[in-house]
C-alpha cells in the first residue's frame, strides 16, 4: 500500500468560500465560552491575524475583520465531494475525520491508494502533476504527503515534506526528527511532552512503551504503531455512489449571482471527477438552490449528448442562470445527476471530422437553449395536411421525416391569416380552392390566390368562401 | 487589373486578420450568372457578412438565397434563420430543395439575444449559413458577427430595412432588393468588396407562381400593413 494524504488546512474557510476574499476574513468557533480563530485568509494573515488566536485579540487588531462561523455539515459535504472526485486517480479512498479541537481542525485528510494506480497514470510523476493540477482547479489549499501508512502519509502533508516515501524504514528514518507538535494527538499529549523535554518523534519512540502507556494513555502507542507501520490500521473506504449528489452550503445568502458561480464551478469541476471515475458522461444534470424560506429554485440543465467538460457545464448553468429569477437569495446549492451515458466522442479514438463537427454542433445548440429556452430552438417539418396553417410544424431537426410534395407555396407564412381590404382589382392568378377540416371543426373553404402589388411584392391572398372576407396569408419572399 | 488589385488587397486583409492565408474560403454559387459576376469570390462567400435590404417583403428576398442555402443543407451543413419575421414555411423550403433536419430556426427576441445567436451559430462550423433579421445593428456587431464567419467559415445574411442602404457598414456585400411591377427582382449593389458599387442587376427566373403569368398588372397597392407594425 502506498498512500497518498491531501490535507485541507484552510477547510473551515474553503468549504465556506471559494474565491479568495481581498477582504480580511476568518473563521471562528465558540468553545466554552471562548471565541477562538480557526482559519484566516491571506488578507487576514497580513494584518497580523493567526490561527488559534483569541477572536477578542483578533478584533482588538481588526475591528472591520469578517468572521464566519465554523460549519462542520459544510466541511463534512466538501470532503465527501472531494473523496467522490479523487476516485478518478485511485480505487481505494478514505475520508478523514473532522477534529474538533482547535489545533487539529486544520489537518483534516483524505487519502487516496496510489501504489496501484502507478502504472495507469503513467508513474508517480504524472499521477502527481495531474492530480495537483486538477486539486488547484477547485480552489482549495492543500498539502500533499505519500508514505506506506496512513498516519506516516497524514504527518508529511501536515508538516509540508513534499517527498514521497515508499517504505516503512525510509518513513522511520525520516521522521524521527519531526516534532511532536504535528502528531495526530489529543492536543494535551504534544504540549506535555514538550513541557517535559520531549521534543521530536525519534524522542518520544525511544521511551519505554509501558511508561508512556501509562502516562498518556494506550492510544498513544497503538497510534505509533500504525504511524510507523508496525499495527495494521483498518478503516472504511468512501464507497462511490451510484447516482451524483452533492452540496455545498453558503456560510451567508448569496445574493449575487456571480458570487454563485464561484461553488459552482467547483462543484462542477469535482462532479466531471466523478464522472471520470466511473468513466461515463451525463446528458442531464440537476442544480438545486436551496432557500430558506422558499421552495427551491431547481435548474435542470439538459445537453443535446452526453458530455463531461466542466467548462461546458458551467456555461449553460450561467445562461441559465442569468435568466432565472431565484425566488430568493440561496442558503446552499446542490447538484445531483442520476442517469449517466458515455460521452459519443469517446467511443471513437480517432475522431472523424464529422464527430467533430456534430459535437460542436451541439455544444452550439446547448448554448442557444441555455440562453433562449428550449421552445425557442427549433426546426420545421412539413405536415401531410390541407389546410396550410396545418401543414407545417415545429420539430427536432435531427429526427428524419418523410419528404412530402407539396403545390407550390411562398415561404413566409403569417402565424395567423390576416383580414385585408382589397383596394382596386388585383392581379389573382394561380386560384386554388382549399376545403377541408369539416371532422374537427377546423372547416375551411377558401380561394387563394396570388396578388401582387404595385412594387412587385408577390402575396398569397385567399378568399373565406363562407363569408366572403380577404386575408393575407403569406409571401413569396 | 483592378480586379487583381483587389483580390491582393483582401488577401492582405486576410493575412492581418489571421496572420497566415489558411484555406480558400468556401464559396456558393448563388444561383445567378449576373450576381455571381460581381460577388466578391463569384458567389456567396463564406467568411463575409451581407446586408440585404429589401424595399418591401414578398420581393423575393429570401428565394435569392434559396439555391445557396439548399445546397448547403445537401452538403451536410446546416442553415438558422435567427428571429425571422414570419414563419419560414415548410412546405416551400422543401420545394426550394431545402434539406429541412439541417435548418434550424432560433427565436430570439431582444437585440441583444438576436445578434448573440447570429454569433454563435456563425463561428459553430457546422453552419453554413447563417439568415438573421436584427431590430438594429452597429458598426462594431456587423465587425463581430464578421469575425465569427470568419471563425466559422459561414456566411452571415443580415436582412436591415431599406432605409439602412443610406448608411455606410462595414459589410462586404450590401445589396438593396427591390422588384417592379412584373415581379423582376431588381438588385442595387451598394456595396461589394473587391468590385464597383452603384450598378444594379436584374434576376429573374425563379420567382415561382408569379413571373410565368403575364397578365396585365392592376395596382393593388397598399394592400397590407406595413411589416414592422407586425413585429
Amino acid at each position: 500500500m502506498l498512500w497518498l494524504c491531501i490535507t485541507l488546512p484552510q477547510l473551515p474557510l474553503e468549504a465556506l468560500q471559494c474565491e479568495q476574499s481581498e477582504r480580511p476574513t476568518v473563521v471562528t468557533v465558540l468553545e466554552g465560552n471562548v471565541r477562538s480563530v480557526v482559519c484566516c485568509n491571506p488578507a487576514a494573515e497580513r494584518v497580523g491575524l493567526k490561527p488559534a488566536m483569541n477572536f477578542t485579540t483578533a478584533l482588538a487588531i481588526l475591528p472591520e475583520v469578517i468572521a464566519m462561523e465554523r460549519r462542520l455539515s459544510a466541511e463534512q459535504a466538501a470532503l465527501e465531494r472531494l473523496a467522490t472526485w479523487a476516485y478518478q486517480f485511485s480505487g481505494t479512498v478514505i475520508v478523514g475525520e473532522l477534529f474538533l479541537d482547535l489545533q487539529r481542525a486544520r489537518s483534516t485528510a483524505v487519502w487516496l491508494e496510489i501504489g496501484a494506480s502507478l502504472r495507469l497514470f503513467g508513474g508517480f510523476r504524472k499521477l502527481i502533476e495531474q492530480l495537483e493540477a486538477e486539486l488547484r482547479k477547485l480552489s482549495y489549499s492543500y498539502q500533499l504527503g505519500i508514505a506506506p501508512t496512513l498516519e506516516g502519509s497524514a504527518l508529511l502533508a501536515r508538516t509540508g515534506v513534499r517527498v514521497a516515501i515508499t517504505s516503512v524504514e525510509a518513513l522511520r528514518a525520516r521522521i524521527g526528527s519531526v516534532s511532536v507538535r504535528w502528531l495526530n494527538l489529543d492536543p494535551w499529549i504534544p504540549e506535555q511532552l514538550q513541557t517535559v523535554g520531549v521534543r521530536t518523534v525519534g524522542m518520544l519512540v525511544a521511551l519505554p512503551r509501558d511508561g508512556v502507556a501509562k502516562r498518556f494513555g494506550p492510544e498513544v502507542c497503538n497510534y505509533l504503531d500504525r504511524l510507523m507501520g508496525s499495527a495494521a490500521d483498518p478503516r472504511p473506504t468512501y464507497r462511490l455512489p451510484p447516482q451524483y449528489h452533492a452540496r455545498f452550503e453558503f456560510e451567508a445568502e448569496v445574493h449575487n449571482t456571480e458570487a454563485l458561480l464561484f461553488p459552482l464551478r467547483r462543484m462542477l469541476r469535482e462532479f466531471v471527477g466523478f464522472l471520470r471515475a466511473r468513466d461515463t458522461g451525463v446528458q442531464k444534470f440537476t442544480l438545486r438552490f436551496i432557500h430558506r424560506d422558499a421552495v427551491a429554485t431547481v435548474l435542470t440543465i439538459g445537453l443535446s449528448m452526453p458530455d463531461r467538460n466542466s467548462e461546458r457545464f458551467l456555461a449553460l448553468a450561467r445562461e441559465r442562470l442569468e435568466h432565472t429569477a431565484l425566488a430568493a437569495a440561496p442558503v446552499a446549492l446542490e447538484l445531483s445527476a442520476e442517469e449517466f451515458a458515455m460521452p459519443t466522442g469517446m467511443h471513437i479514438d480517432m475522431l472523424s471530422g464529422a464527430t467533430e463537427q456534430s459535437e460542436e454542433l451541439g455544444h452550439t445548440i446547448d448554448r442557444l437553449v441555455a440562453r433562449l429556452g428550449e421552445a425557442q430552438v427549433h426546426g420545421v417539418k412539413a405536415v401531410a395536411e390541407h389546410r396550410p396553417e396545418n401543414s407545417w410544424a415545429t420539430a427536432d431537426p435531427q429526427h428524419a421525416r418523410p419528404h412530402l410534395d407539396f403545390p407550390d407555396r411562398p415561404l413566409w407564412l403569417l402565424p395567423e391569416p390576416k383580414p385585408i381590404q382589397l383596394s382596386g382589382m388585383p392581379v389573382l392568378t394561380g386560384a386554388e380552392r382549399i376545403e377541408s377540416g369539416w371532422w374537427d371543426g377546423g372547416d375551411v373553404r377558401r380561394d387563394y390566390f396570388i396578388a401582387r402589388t404595385q412594387q412587385g411584392a408577390a402575396l398569397w391572398i385567399f378568399k373565406d368562401l363562407n363569408d366572403g372576407s380577404w386575408h393575407l396569408h403569406g409571401f413569396w419572399s | 487589373m483592378s480586379a487583381s488589385r483587389a483580390e491582393k488587397l483582401e488577401q492582405l486583409a486576410r493575412l492581418c486578420r489571421h496572420g497566415h492565408e489558411g484555406p480558400p474560403a468556401r464559396v456558393e454559387p448563388s444561383g445567378s450568372a449576373n450576381l455571381d459576376a460581381v460577388l466578391p469570390g463569384g458567389g456567396w462567400q463564406a467568411g463575409t457578412v451581407v446586408e440585404l435590404m429589401p424595399v418591401s417583403e414578398g420581393i423575393g428576398e429570401l428565394q435569392l438565397l434559396m439555391p445557396a442555402l439548399a445546397k448547403i443543407t445537401q452538403g451536410e451543413r446546416h442553415v438558422a434563420m435567427i428571429a425571422p419575421p414570419y414563419i419560414p414555411y415548410a412546405p416551400a423550403l422543401l420545394r426550394h430543395g431545402l434539406r429541412l433536419e439541417h435548418f434550424w430556426i432560433i427565436r430570439a427576441q431582444s437585440a441583444t439575444d438576436i445578434l448573440w445567436s447570429a454569433e454563435q451559430t456563425l463561428r459553430c462550423k457546422s453552419f453554413g449559413a447563417v439568415l438573421a433579421w436584427p431590430q438594429a445593428i452597429r458598426d462594431r456587431e456587423v465587425r463581430r458577427l464578421q469575425l465569427a464567419a470568419e471563425a466559422g467559415n459561414s456566411v452571415g445574411f443580415v436582412y436591415r430595412p431599406p432605409s439602412a442602404a443610406r448608411e455606410s457598414s462595414p459589410a462586404a456585400v450590401r445589396l438593396r432588393l427591390q422588384s417592379d411591377a412584373s415581379g423582376q427582382l431588381n438588385i442595387d449593389v451598394v456595396k461589394c468588396r473587391g468590385a464597383r458599387a452603384g450598378m444594379t442587376l436584374a434576376v429573374s427566373g425563379w420567382r415561382s407562381g408569379v413571373s410565368q403569368n403575364s397578365e396585365a398588372d392592376v395596382a393593388v397597392a397598399p394592400l397590407y400593413q406595413p411589416l414592422s407594425a407586425n413585429r
